[in-house]
């Protein structure tokens, strides 16, 4: 995050941005689905399908391999973390904090770890120093995003 | 509260923690491929605690509409999307971006399901997140 904006920034930019619209689309359609059935089952039809669809793109894109080194035992295991990930917040979505208590403190423990995890280049990641610029752009879309889980729902 | 609150917070380092763990996995193999293993591995652990705690089927999942059923192929491409842009542009800017786009695509959302909502509010949420993110993108050459 450090080095000066290229022309790719821009293509990383609308990835990321895009990709936090599939997750508007992903917590409508899972919390529809926790609305007629149980909690698990609105995590685990999502998986499910997500399976095979990831097979099917596996087998019509083939996308080339990185490395033929074999990996760390436990990179496979995002998925738990994932999976665990559900369970507390559907523990913490009937307690007081509710949907936006929720999402607020969520966003916290997500950019203070994903901060950390950037200073030190955990898990075998690029380590980066985050500069000033981006302490200044978090407190602008922090500060937006409490400003709309807090007040922009509701009346 | 405090445990509540501290499971929220938990939560936000998991889902900060798995998107380093597929994106490891990913510069080994490919970010779809990390995406293949995060749906089957979480699978197969929710499964396994279902089937201890039960109740999986509860409910009349059979009465959901068929459109949010989709959530699993999105959420390929969106975990696909995650593993890919963390080790270009780092952690904390993924997990950035990514809260800007659901945020704004929230509001947009809500207004086509016609859900109530403040329009000052919303303005002014969505003004500061865009003002964020021109900062980030180096509209202030301050660094």
């Amino acid at each position: 995050m450090s080095q000066p904006s290229q022309p790719n920034q821009l293509i990383y930019f609308a990835a990321a941005f895009g990709a936090g619209g599939l997750l508007s689309l992903m917590v409508l359609f899972n919390g529809t689905l926790a609305a007629y059935g149980s909690l698990f089952f609105a995590s685990w039809v999502p998986h499910l399908t997500g399976t095979v669809a990831a097979l099917i793109f596996l087998v019509f894109l083939r996308p080339k391999r990185a490395q033929q080194a074999r990996p760390p035992w436990w990179v496979y295991l995002g998925g738990v973390s994932g999976a665990v990930t559900v369970m507390l917040t559907s523990a913490t979505l009937n307690s007081a904090l509710a949907l936006s208590g929720t999402i607020a403190l969520g966003l916290a423990g997500q950019m203070v770890f994903s901060l950390f995890a950037d200073m030190r280049g955990l898990f075998g990641l690029p380590q980066r120093t985050p500069v000033r610029r981006d302490y200044v752009a978090l407190m602008f879309i922090i500060a937006g995003s409490l400003i709309l889980i807090f007040f922009g729902s509701g009346s | 509260m405090i445990w509540f609150a501290t499971l929220a917070i938990l939560a936000g380092v998991l889902v900060s923690l798995s998107r380093q763990i597929n994106g490891r996995l990913a510069l080994s193999t490919s970010a779809m491929e990390s995406s293949f293993w995060n749906h089957i591995v979480g699978l197969v652990f929710i499964t396994g605690v279902a089937l201890l705690v039960g109740g999986l089927f509860a409910g009349e999942p059979e009465a959901s509409p068929w459109w949010a059923y989709l959530g699993g192929p999105i959420g390929v491409i969106f975990i696909a999307a995650g593993s890919w842009l963390i080790a270009r542009i780092g952690a904390a800017q993924t997990a950035l971006l990514i809260i800007a786009g659901q945020m704004i695509s929230g509001v947009l959302l809500d207004i086509i399901m016609g859900a109530p909502g403040n329009l000052w509010a919303r303005t002014l949420g969505v003004a500061l997140i865009m003002a964020g993110m021109w900062v980030a993108h180096g509209g202030k050459k301050s660094s």
